[in-house]
């Protein structure tokens, strides 16, 4: 307790609460514009933070971090558009609902979610996170193998209709992620002698290029049909925090759930808010009692995806802060962050550094408080962006997805790239086939590949001790359960649609 | 509908316009080539790093930069570009403008990358400036409750089980180098792992899935101070001054050696007063006192080579490097 107070003093100076204020803000700004990512605004204002103490330096990445992953929700919910992969499933219900002219209500609870999503995670982080992380260790490659093809078995809750386009969708995915040099042994593959594409495709031209260069396209191609709500999205009215307690009582359970997911795929190094916003989507649909209603703009649907990306922060905190072990791309920077600043991470950060560690959180929460109040008090704003015509905007959009997708590794390539995924985005959205597949399968594929690659390394080609691992035996158990389920139901829909075929005839 | 194809195909047409523009932009920075040298720098430098962010590749020259942008007066921006072991990264150098304004900041893996076909360039593609670190604490660690206490005692273990006990390394890096070698001169075999780069093999120590980590002393000593890990000793001449307690491999009687330098590189042609300039700065920075003190609790050292004597480096290197490779096969 004395030490949380220690770390809350040390960042309620008023110098340090503004650093807070003006990474929340800049790391909103990169996280709503598609193609910046709380990754770029991180690796931009690492070197600033060099210049700043390490408590200030730390405070500055914790509101480019939290702002970062939080501002995604803008850009996602009123355009289509997710900025950042952890806002994926947020465009899912959160688009139509905008469309429906609940704007505000998506805004409202999206916000409300993140914020709660946020502080419940920074909570388990203060609170128990060394034997969190303890647990986290024993998640060796058999036990990676199987939670990946757990996670890749969710394809067939995200394929809206055809379990077939679904699943090609998902092997696209991973066969765009075989180009590059394989893991493990570095070999090339489907690098055809160039030497660009040596290093495969990155993330985030594939999901800026899917998503919203070819959503960018249909528009256009629709514009010239009808001039699609526009006007019933900002007509709307939002009052007081855009939807009633009771709603988000209701949520309460989903909510939870969504969280205790994001934080426990945080946790596990290498996965990310990518993909819990997506798991936590996927699982709400699941246990809810209408799965036909989500896609349609259904409250649960923002819940699940804003909660879990939020409480992804502090899950992937969690092994950074109490074994020196980064979880996603950001905290890998802010690992970097630590070092030069002369804090050495690892199992002895805590117990050495302990004001720093708690100024740390400290920072998270009011990071998290800012974030709450500038997107409320800016929701009214944000909407006014959809006054402006399509055809000043996109344009700006997608330049700014050049510049993001660029900014990636300074490579041009990433530039065309993007150029690609976006003609892919725009065939597939044409022929119907479902996108988030795709993109799970690209970033689940390599992680696959890895850990069974490993796996193998380390037991000398044999598959046993993948099925004898309790936990990976548990995984496999679940993934298989969840195939043979979602085999069922079809089965069982399509003959209750037979039926009342006949009772019809 | 035609119309509305057409508007598709005009957006498709101006988003590749403005991809050309960039390519442009990019083209035209070779024009700075020919401009006087003599105002150099006069714009920022971009350090390009080809490893992620959090590693001792990167730390060793965020460092580094900090004191260089003093020193040029200029600002020194790394950007991180991973991939294929680094020559991804390595290869964007070579491929910008020589104009003094893109310099790549890497190890020996260099050298070990042209040899494993990862990359068909080598040293002798780039115009070397200099070494700005040098890290000496190339070391074995164990788990604190390890069986293995000695190199001694882990040799025995290898001989009684060849090819069971497993030691980390990430394939085609530094590391895996380090094992060939140490396979070598002990007679010994172990099943190398890859478990990827520096914080996974920590983590994968720590979780008890591999034996040994091969790792730099520096990127642990947290770890061997909580009393998680132990070292078993560092492939170098001398016990480290940081780290008296840890003996060489020498010391126990194996007689390898390894460093890792950290070195800087601009792409062939850029002018020489370009290099000259940059050159010199380096020097200043490793004598620079802050730098020094900064970079003592990482258990790594400031280490000046002239591009001359980093050519030569190189070259033993490469031989030796070539023969435990070829060793191995």
């Amino acid at each position: 307790m004395d030490l949380i107070l220690e770390g809350f003093s040390l960042m309620f100076s008023f110098d340090t609460i503004l650093i807070i204020l003006a990474g929340t803000i800049l790391g909103l700004i990169f996280g709503s514009i598609p193609g910046l990512t709380a990754t770029m605004a991180v690796a931009i204002c690492l070197p600033i933070s060099f210049g700043m103490g390490p408590s200030d330096g730390m405070a500055l990445l914790m509101g480019l971090y939290i702002g970062g992953v939080s501002g995604g929700m803008i850009p996602a919910i009123l355009l289509n558009l997710p900025g950042t992969p952890s806002s994926i499933s947020t465009t899912f219900d959160g688009y139509p609902m905008a469309k429906k002219g609940l704007a505000g209500r998506a805004f409202g609870l999206g916000i409300m979610s993140s914020f709660l999503g946020g502080l419940l995670s920074i909570i388990v982080l203060v609170l128990i996170s060394p034997p969190l992380a303890k647990f986290a260790l024993n998640f060796g490659p058999f036990e990676y193998f199987a939670v990946t093809l757990f996670a890749l078995t969710l394809i067939s809750s995200l394929s809206e209709g055809s379990l077939a386009k679904g699943m090609i969708s998902a092997l696209l995915g991973i066969v765009f992620a075989f180009v590059g040099s394989a893991p493990i042994d570095a070999y090339p593959r489907y690098t055809f002698g160039m030497d660009a594409l040596g290093a495969g495709f990155n993330i985030l031209p594939v999901l800026i290029g899917l998503f919203a260069i070819s959503e960018m396209l249909k528009v256009i191609e629709e514009r010239k049909k009808n001039t699609i709500n526009q006007k019933k999205i900002h007509d709307y009215k939002i009052k007081g925090l855009g939807f009633s307690p009771i709603t988000f009582i209701k949520q309460g359970w989903n909510f939870l759930r969504s969280s205790v997911i994001g934080v426990a795929v945080g946790i596990l190094p290498g996965i990310g808010g990518g993909t819990a916003n997506i798991i936590a989507y996927v699982t709400a649909k699941r246990q809810s009692k209408n799965p036909k209603k989500f896609g349609t703009g259904i409250d649960d649907g923002v819940v699940a995806s804003e909660s879990s990306n939020n409480a992804a922060v502090g899950g992937a905190l969690v092994p950074l802060i109490s074994l020196g072990i980064p979880g996603d791309t950001v905290t890998a920077m802010l690992l970097g962050g630590l070092v030069i600043h002369g804090l050495q991470p690892g199992p002895l950060l805590l117990e050495q550094n302990g004001p720093i560690v708690y100024g740390i959180f400290a920072a998270l929460i009011i990071a998290n408080v800012f974030m709450l109040i500038f997107l409320y008090s800016g929701m009214r704003g944000f909407v006014r962006l959809l006054s402006i015509p399509k055809h000043y905007l996109y344009p700006a959009i997608i330049a700014l997805c050049v510049v993001g997708a660029f900014g990636v590794n300074n490579r041009l390539f990433d530039a065309y790239a993007l150029l690609f995924f976006g003609i892919v985005g725009y065939i597939m959205i044409k022929t119907k086939f479902p996108l988030t597949p795709l993109i799970l399968g690209f970033i689940l594929g390599p992680i696959l590949e890895t850990n069974l690659r490993r796996g193998l390394q380390l037991t000398g080609g044999d598959f046993l001790p993948f099925l004898t691992s309790p936990i990976a035996a548990t995984f496999l158990i679940i993934a298989a359960l969840s195939v043979f389920f979602s085999i069922f139901k079809t089965q069982k829909e399509k003959k209750m649609a037979e039926e009342s075929k006949k009772i019809a005839s | 509908m035609k119309l509305r194809k057409f508007t598709v195909l005009a957006f498709l047409l101006s988003l590749a316009v403005l991809l050309v523009a960039c390519n442009d932009s990019g083209a035209s920075s070779d024009g700075g080539n020919e401009s006087d040298s003599s105002d150099y720098p006069n714009k920022p430098i971009q350090v390009v790093v080809p490893a992620g962010a959090g590693g001792d590749t990167d730390r060793n020259t965020r460092i580094a930069t900090k004191y260089l942008s003093e020193e040029l007066d200029t600002d020194v921006v790394v950007s991180n570009v991973g991939g294929a072991g680094g020559s991804v990264g390595a290869k964007q150098v070579l491929d910008s403008a020589a104009d003094g304004y893109t310099v790549l900041a890497f190890h020996n893996s260099m050298i070990i990358n042209d040899l494993l076909e990862l990359a068909d360039f080598n040293y002798e593609d780039y115009q070397l400036a200099g070494t700005s670190v040098l890290d000496l604490g190339n070391a074995f660690i164990v788990s604190a409750d390890s069986e293995y206490t000695d190199l001694q005692s882990l040799i025995d273990a290898a001989k009684e089980r060849p090819g069971e006990i497993n030691i980390a390394t990430e394939t085609g890096a530094f590391t895996h180098l380090q094992l060939l070698a140490f396979q070598e001169a002990t007679g010994t075999e172990f099943n190398l792992v890859d478990v990827g780069a520096a914080a996974e093999k920590n983590t994968a120590l720590l979780g008890g899935q591999i034996d040994i980590i091969p790792t730099q002393l520096g990127l642990v000593q947290e770890y061997i101070e909580s009393g998680d890990f132990r070292a078993v000793g560092i492939m170098a001449d001398e016990r480290l001054e940081g780290a008296p307690d840890v003996p060489t491999f020498a010391e126990q009687g194996v007689d390898i050696t390894f460093d890792k330098f950290f070195f800087w590189a601009f792409p062939k042609d850029t002018p020489q007063e370009i290099v000259d300039q940059f050159t010199a700065a380096l020097e200043n920075v490793t004598n620079n006192a802050d730098f020094q003190a900064e970079l003592e609790p990482l258990l790594v050292e400031p280490l000046y080579m002239s591009p001359e004597e980093l050519q030569a480096h190189f070259e033993t290197l490469t031989t030796e490097y070539k023969t435990l490779h070829e060793n191995s096969q």
